[in-house]
C-alpha cells in the first residue's frame, strides 16, 4: 500500500473511531455526573418522590432548606405537554401527508409542501417567542371569554406550539413509508371500486402502520428532548397535575434553570439537572431504538 | 310462487308499462344508491379534513411571520431628537487637564440636561424636569463622550446634535398618531411630555432614521441603544468552529464507512451509534459540552470555542447521514472505472467518488450550518447567555449567538426589547431563508443525475 494512502485511510479510520467517541463521552461523563448526584440524593427519591425544588441552602449553616428531589412532577410534566403536542402533530401530520399524497394536484403539492417545511426549520427559539408574545396571551384571551380559567405558561399552549413544530417532521416521516406501500395494494384497491378515503383507511395506513408509528415515536422523542420552547412557554415550578390549562414544568426545563447561571459542581443542584438529563437521554434512546426496528422491519416486509 | 302485491307492486307494473326499470319502486334512491352517496360525501369529508389539516399549519406560520413582522418592523427605525449640545468647558473639564481620564470620566448628562432646559424652559418643577430628561436616551451621553474623546478641541463650542430619543417615546413617534393624545398611558407618556414632542415635531427637531445602532452594537440595558452586532460575530465565530471541526470529521467518517469499512458488528454499531447521535435532544450535547470541554478539559465558559465545539458533536451526525447518502449515489461503474485504470481503492475513494458526491455532500453541509446556526439550548449549557456588550474579539472572549440574544431579549420585560426581538428574529430568519436558497441553487445546479 502506498504511503499516502496509508496516511488517508488512517485519517479516515480515526474520524470514525472519534465520532463514536463522541457517544462513549455522552454516556459516560452524563453517567458519572448522575453517579454522583445519586451519592447524594437516593434514586429511589429520585424517581418515585413527588416533592421538587432543588434550591438548596447557599450556606451550609441554613437550616431547613436541603432542597428536595423528587423527579415525578416533572417527568408528568413532560408527558402532558409532549402528550398535548402529539395530539396536535399527530393527526396534523398525517392528514397533510395523506392529502399532500393522494388528494393535492402536482402545483399543490409543488408549492406548499416547500412552504410546509419552511416549518422545520424555524429555529426553536422562534416558535418560543411565537408561544410567549403570541399564542398564550391569545389562548388566555379565549379562556377568559368561555370563562376558563388558563394559565398564563399553561402546559395547553405550550404543547399546541410544539405540536406545530413537530408536525412537519411527522409528515414528511409518514409520507415516505406512505409512498413506500407497493402501488399494486392501491392500484388494485381502487379498481375494486373503494374511494380514496377507504383505499386510505383501509389498504394504505394499515400496511404503513409499523412505519407511521415509528415516525409518531420519533415525534415523541423530539418533543420529549424539545428545550426552547418550554423553557420559554412552559412554567418553572414542579406541579403534579394532569391538567393542560395549568402550568407544569419539563425535564428540559428544569435542565436550564438548574444550569444556567453560576455554578459549583458538587452541589446536587448542579448534579440533580445531569441525573435529568440522563433520564432524558435514556427516554429519547429507548423511543428511537424502538422507532428505527419497527421501521426497519417494515421495510423488510415490502422490499 | 312469485307475485307482485301491494303498493310497491302496483309501482312496478307501472314502470314496466313505461318500458322503465321495475325494480326502482320507491320514488328515492336503493339502499345501494344511498350507501354510494353515504361513501361518496365521506369521502368529500375527509378530502376537507386533510386540506384543514394544511391549512391550520399554514395559518400558524403566517401567525408566526406576521406577529414577528407587526412587532418588529418599527425597529429598524429609530427617533432621533435634535438638541444645541454646548460644550462646556465648565461641565467636561473645569481644570482644563484634557487628561483621557478626566475626559471620560465627566458628566456628559448634564449637557443634555443643560440645552433641555434651554429649548424648555416651562419644565421648572423637580418632577417636570425629570420628565423632561426622559424624552432623551439614558445612553445618549455615549455619543457626545465619544465626540468629544475623539477630538477634544470641541469643548467650548456649541453644535446641533441629533440624539436617540428614549425607547418609549420611540416607540410612540412611530406607532401612535400624533394627531390625537389618547392611549398615551400604554406609552408611558403624559401629557406634558405630549406637547413638547409636538413642540419638537413642528420644530422639525424630531426626525426617524435607519436605525444603524441596531447593527452595529452590541447588547444593552436601553433598548435603544441594544444591537445585534455583537451575537452576530458570535454566531460567525462559533460556526466557523463548527464547520472547522465537524465538516472534515463527518465526511472522513461517511467516506470510511461507505468505501472501506467491511460489514461486521463494528459497522453496525456505528450504524446505530450514528443515527441514535442524530436524534439525541440537543440539550444533551450542552451537557455533554458542559462537564467535558468545561468541567473537565478547563476551557473558558461562555466562548465561542466551546460553543463550536458543542455545535460540531451535534451537527456530526446530519453531516456523516448526508454524506454517505450523497456517496451511495455514485454509481459503482465509476468506481470500477478507476479501479481498472490502476487507482488503488483510496484514490478511488478521494480522487473520484468523493468529488463525484461533492455536490450532494455540499447541500447537506450548508443545510447543517442552518441547523447549528438556529441552535439555542446547548449553548445556554455551556453559559453563552452572558451579557455581552462588546463584540468578542478571539475564540476565547465571553460570546453570545443570535438565537441566544432573541431568547434573552425575549425574557426582557422592557416594551422597547420585544420590538428588538422581532427584528433579530427577522435578520435570523433571513439568513435562514437565504441559507436554504443557496442548498437548493447548488443541488440544482451541480448535482449529477446518473
Amino acid at each position: 500500500m502506498k504511503k499516502s494512502d496509508f496516511l488517508i485511510k488512517s485519517f479516515l479510520l480515526i474520524s470514525t473511531v472519534a465520532s463514536i467517541l463522541v457517544t462513549v463521552l455522552i454516556i459516560l461523563s452524563v453517567f458519572s455526573e448522575t453517579m454522583r448526584f445519586f451519592s447524594f440524593v437516593s434514586p429511589l427519591e429520585f424517581f418515585f418522590g413527588t416533592q421538587w425544588s432543588p434550591q438548596t441552602a447557599i450556606r451550609p449553616d441554613q437550616a431547613g432548606s436541603s432542597g428536595a428531589f423528587g423527579a415525578v412532577p416533572i417527568f408528568t410534566g413532560t408527558v402532558l405537554i409532549t402528550f398535548v403536542a402529539m395530539l396536535v402533530a399527530t393527526p396534523l401530520g398525517l392528514l397533510s401527508a395523506i392529502y399532500l399524497s393522494i388528494y393535492a394536484s402536482p402545483a399543490f403539492r409543488n408549492g406548499f409542501k416547500p412552504i410546509l417545511e419552511i416549518l422545520a426549520g424555524v429555529p426553536t427559539v422562534i416558535y418560543g417567542y411565537f408561544a410567549v408574545v403570541a399564542f398564550s396571551p391569545l389562548l388566555r384571551m379565549l379562556g377568559e371569554t368561555l370563562d376558563i380559567p388558563i394559565a398564563s405558561e399553561s402546559a395547553l399552549s405550550a404543547g399546541i406550539v410544539m405540536g406545530i413544530m413537530i408536525t412537519p417532521f411527522i409528515m414528511s416521516l409518514s409520507e415516505d413509508v406512505m409512498s413506500a406501500v407497493p402501488k399494486s395494494l392501491v392500484y388494485g384497491s381502487l379498481a375494486m371500486g373503494a374511494t380514496p378515503s377507504e383505499t386510505v383507511w383501509r389498504v394504505i395506513v394499515p400496511a404503513a402502520l409499523p412505519g407511521i408509528m415509528g415516525a409518531v415515536l420519533l415525534g415523541i422523542s423530539r418533543g420529549i428532548g424539545e428545550t426552547m420552547i418550554v423553557v420559554m412557554a412552559a412554567g418553572l415550578n414542579a406541579n403534579l397535575t394532569a391538567n393542560p390549562l395549568e402550568a407544569v414544568t419539563t425535564a428540559t426545563v428544569q435542565i436550564v434553570t438548574l444550569l444556567v447561571g453560576d455554578h459549583e459542581f458538587d452541589s446536587p443542584k448542579t448534579l440533580a439537572a445531569f441525573a435529568l438529563g440522563f433520564s432524558l437521554f435514556f427516554m429519547t434512546l429507548l423511543l428511537n431504538m424502538a422507532a428505527q426496528f419497527i421501521v426497519k422491519r417494515y421495510r423488510e416486509r415490502y422490499v | 310462487m312469485f307475485s307482485f302485491a301491494g303498493r310497491r307492486a302496483k309501482i312496478a307494473i307501472r314502470r314496466m308499462q313505461k318500458n322503465k326499470n321495475p325494480f326502482i319502486f320507491s320514488r328515492g334512491k336503493t339502499p345501494a344508491q344511498k350507501w354510494m352517496v353515504r361513501r361518496k360525501k365521506r369521502e368529500k369529508w375527509f378530502r376537507r379534513c386533510g386540506l384543514a389539516s394544511i391549512l391550520i399549519s399554514l395559518m400558524f406560520l403566517g401567525g408566526l411571520i406576521l406577529s414577528v413582522i407587526g412587532n418588529g418592523y418599527t425597529a429598524f427605525t429609530r427617533v432621533q431628537i435634535l438638541l444645541p449640545v454646548e460644550f462646556s468647558a465648565d461641565i467636561i473639564d473645569p481644570e482644563g487637564t484634557r487628561t483621557v481620564a478626566a475626559l471620560s470620566g465627566a458628566d456628559y448628562r448634564k449637557l443634555i440636561r443643560n440645552s433641555l432646559a434651554k429649548l424648555f424652559p416651562e419644565a421648572e418643577t423637580r418632577r417636570e424636569q425629570m420628565d423632561l430628561h426622559a424624552l432623551i436616551s439614558k445612553g445618549a451621553y455615549y455619543k457626545i463622550r465619544r465626540m468629544v474623546m475623539e477630538d477634544p478641541s470641541l469643548i467650548g463650542q456649541s453644535h446641533d446634535l441629533w440624539l436617540p430619543a428614549a425607547s418609549n417615546v420611540d416607540l410612540f413617534i412611530k406607532r401612535h398618531s400624533m394627531s390625537s393624545d389618547a392611549g398615551l398611558g400604554n406609552y408611558k407618556i403624559n401629557a406634558m411630555q405630549y406637547a413638547w414632542l409636538k413642540q419638537l415635531i413642528e420644530g422639525k427637531r424630531l426626525r426617524k432614521v435607519f436605525n444603524t445602532t441596531f447593527f452595529t452594537s452590541g447588547d444593552s440595558q436601553e433598548p435603544e441603544q441594544a444591537g445585534i452586532l455583537s451575537s452576530i460575530t458570535g454566531s460567525l465565530l462559533t460556526i466557523l468552529v463548527c464547520i472547522f471541526c465537524a465538516f472534515p470529521m463527518g465526511v472522513a467518517t461517511a467516506l470510511y464507512l461507505e468505501e472501506f469499512a467491511r460489514e461486521n458488528w463494528f459497522t453496525d454499531l456505528i450504524e446505530i451509534n450514528i443515527n441514535n447521535l442524530a436524534a439525541v435532544p440537543s440539550i444533551i450535547y450542552g451537557l455533554l459540552g458542559l462537564s467535558v470541554y468545561i468541567n473537565i478539559m478547563g476551557m473558558p465558559r461562555s466562548s465561542a470555542l466551546v460553543g463550536g465545539l458543542v455545535l460540531a458533536l451535534l451537527v456530526l451526525p446530519v453531516i456523516v447521514i448526508a454524506t454517505r447518502n450523497a456517496l451511495r449515489a455514485v454509481p459503482p461503474s465509476i468506481r470500477y472505472a478507476a479501479l481498472a485504470m490502476g487507482a488503488t481503492p483510496v484514490q478511488v475513494a478521494v480522487h473520484h467518488t468523493f468529488i463525484y458526491a461533492l455536490p450532494g455532500i455540499m447541500t447537506g453541509f450548508i443545510l447543517s450550518i442552518a441547523r447549528a446556526l438556529g441552535e439555542t439550548s446547548p449553548l445556554l449549557m455551556i453559559g453563552m447567555v452572558a451579557f455581552v456588550t462588546d463584540v468578542p474579539r478571539s475564540l476565547v472572549d465571553p460570546s453570545t449567538t443570535l438565537p441566544v440574544q432573541i431568547y434573552l431579549w425575549t425574557n426582557n420585560p422592557e416594551t422597547g426589547f420585544v420590538e428588538n426581538t422581532a427584528a433579530a428574529i427577522m435578520v435570523l430568519l433571513v439568513v435562514l431563508v437565504c441559507i436554504n436558497v443557496l442548498a437548493g441553487w447548488v443541488r440544482r445546479r451541480f448535482e449529477i443525475k446518473w
